[in-house]
């Protein structure tokens, strides 16, 4: 038995979730944090470092790691990947030249075996702005359909007015709690 | 007496214990039979690693032999053999992911490596027995007229040099995007020692992408929702209120001017910024950037303020982060505010 069942009777208790967010800079991932929040986000400036937040929602407790984005900042991601239920992966739908960075960076961290049981959610930011790229577009340049060895959802929101932030984190949540909350 | 007495004690005691550890002794029994219902109630074999390798074996077993039948069925059967195959390869694998938490390293390559193989075989099986459905082929071939067209529409040798990156066939069809910025993406592009002005009209609260320009001069008379620039060499870029950011990588040479919530400056050399941002700016694999307030103007950048929701009265121009430059207390060698005597005071 039992240590397993140990543990997530434990997780179960404390309805406690570690969700990590990633992605290149300037993708929006402060902000999708703020905003989900209900914080001011017209004066967040570009991460140096990290920020947490632990929010309630639904119930759970939910510790959100929002790590800095920067090219010098992705090496450091790794000290974060410890015991990960859902990796939220923010992509900038308007950035089309970096497109091919961001899917390089992903699939590197689809690798990572500490990150193995991890639910992926995939958030397509700012779509508000006239030339970003549709989910399906994301999605496809992103060749997220590859990935087999992680669930995954890709949802297109944006940040800065709010839209569908909580739809992609509830399925994240519900995919979790699936997978963690089952034992009894 | 006295010792009588004792005696007396001494029975009455050896009378009393035999009577308490009895009891102490059946509590002790009822204790441990409780704590063995608990633990058998708590066990649960679906998490036993055996209790795994047992169903996940038998259920490959069925899936084989399944397919090894296949082959000698005819026509009309076999498609019925492959689907159930094909079904019972996704419970397979969905009983094994649900697993995946409490097996070991070990068992996991293990079952992974079956289901490959399971997979791969029914794939076989399928190619063999089933005649190609004729929308396939044509999804094949016009990916195939696609990728064809890639080079034709897209600079590819640009790309590949600044990504850095291998160039697999994913980056190819992604530059099939990249050649159709001109037709969604807001901007300029490829233009060599011109001056550009683009009106409000065409960049208001859009996102616009300024790329590959050299020895330009760019107005942007309005207020965009965000600024990329990549890849400019000595040009003078004017913009009007930023709404949210501004990302510049691969500059030389340049002279900004804009307001913005955000700059994010990469890979910049030898430039100057006259800058008014409202929370901060940044700069990472950056040498000699300069930074001075905003000081630019033109009719109507009031109402485009107000547009863009900027805060007019605050500018953290000196707040710059360098990412490559952690130690708090001496200045980063990366940038440096632009001396008084060396801003620019006229653009026209």
């Amino acid at each position: 038995m039992g240590l397993l069942t140990i543990l997530k009777k434990m997780k179960h208790k404390e309805r406690e979730m570690r969700l990590l967010m990633l992605g290149l800079d300037n993708a929006g991932k402060t902000t999708i944090l703020k905003k989900f929040n209900g914080e001011d986000v017209s004066t967040i400036s570009p991460t140096l470092g990290f920020n947490i937040k632990t929010l309630e929602h639904r119930g759970f407790k939910l510790n959100i790691w929002d790590v800095g984005g920067q090219k010098s900042l992705r090496s450091y991601w790794r000290n974060y990947f410890e015991s990960t239920d859902g990796l939220v992966w923010v992509v900038d739908s308007a950035d089309r030249l970096r497109l091919e960075d961001c899917r390089r960076e992903l699939s590197a961290l689809l690798l990572e075996e500490r990150l193995a049981g991890a639910t992926l959610l995939v958030f397509a930011n700012k779509q508000d702005l006239p030339g970003a790229l549709s989910k399906d577009a994301i999605r496809e340049a992103m060749a997220l359909d590859d990935i087999k060895t992680h669930h995954w959802c890709i949802i297109g929101c944006s940040a800065v007015t709010g839209e569908n932030l909580l739809m992609g984190v509830d399925w994240l949540l519900d995919d979790i709690a699936a997978r963690i909350f089952t034992a009894d | 007496m006295a010792c009588q007495l004792d005696g007396e004690v001494e029975l009455s005691a050896a009378v009393k214990i035999p009577d308490r550890l009895l009891k102490r002794d059946q509590e002790r029994v009822e204790a441990a039979e409780r704590r063995k219902e608990v633990q058998e109630s708590q066990t649960v074999t679906e998490e036993k690693s055996d209790y795994f390798s047992r169903g996940f074996n038998a259920e490959k077993a069925v899936i084989e032999s399944l397919l090894s039948i296949c082959s000698n069925l005819d026509r009309d059967k076999a498609p019925r053999v492959l689907e159930e195959v094909t079904l019972k390869i996704q419970q397979l694998q969905k009983f094994f992911n649900d697993s995946v938490v409490f097996l070991t390293q070990y068992e996991l390559r293990q079952a992974q490596a079956s289901l490959h193989t399971l997979q791969s075989t029914l794939d076989e099986k399928r190619d063999e027995l089933l005649p190609k459905k004729k929308f396939a082929f044509r999804s094949r071939k016009a990916e195939t007229s696609n990728s064809k067209a890639t080079p034709v529409s897209t600079d590819s040798s640009q790309h590949s040099k600044s990504d850095g990156g291998t160039q697999d066939a994913r980056s190819a069809e992604l530059h099939v995007a990249d050649g159709n910025i001109g037709a969604e993406q807001c901007g300029i592009t490829n233009v060599d020692s011109q001056t550009l002005t683009m009106s409000a009209e065409e960049i208001q609260q859009r996102d616009v992408l300024l790329t590959h320009l050299t020895n330009c001069k760019v107005r942007l008379l309005g207020s965009p929702s965000t600024l990329h620039i990549k890849h400019v060499r000595d040009c003078e870029i004017l913009c009007g209120p930023v709404s949210s950011s501004i990302f510049v990588d691969h500059a030389s040479g340049c002279t900004f001017a804009f307001p913005c919530q955000q700059l994010r400056t990469h890979n910049t050399t030898d430039t100057r910024v006259y800058l008014h941002v409202t929370s901060r700016a940044i700069v990472e694999d950056c040498s000699g950037v300069r930074f001075a307030p905003f000081n630019w103007s033109y009719p109507g950048i009031e109402a485009d303020f107000e547009l863009s929701g900027l805060d007019k009265d605050r500018n953290n121009w000196t707040l710059v982060d360098d990412f490559n430059w952690l130690a708090a207390d001496t200045h980063s060698p990366n940038w440096a505010i632009l001396p008084e005597s060396e801003r620019r005071s006229s653009w026209d």
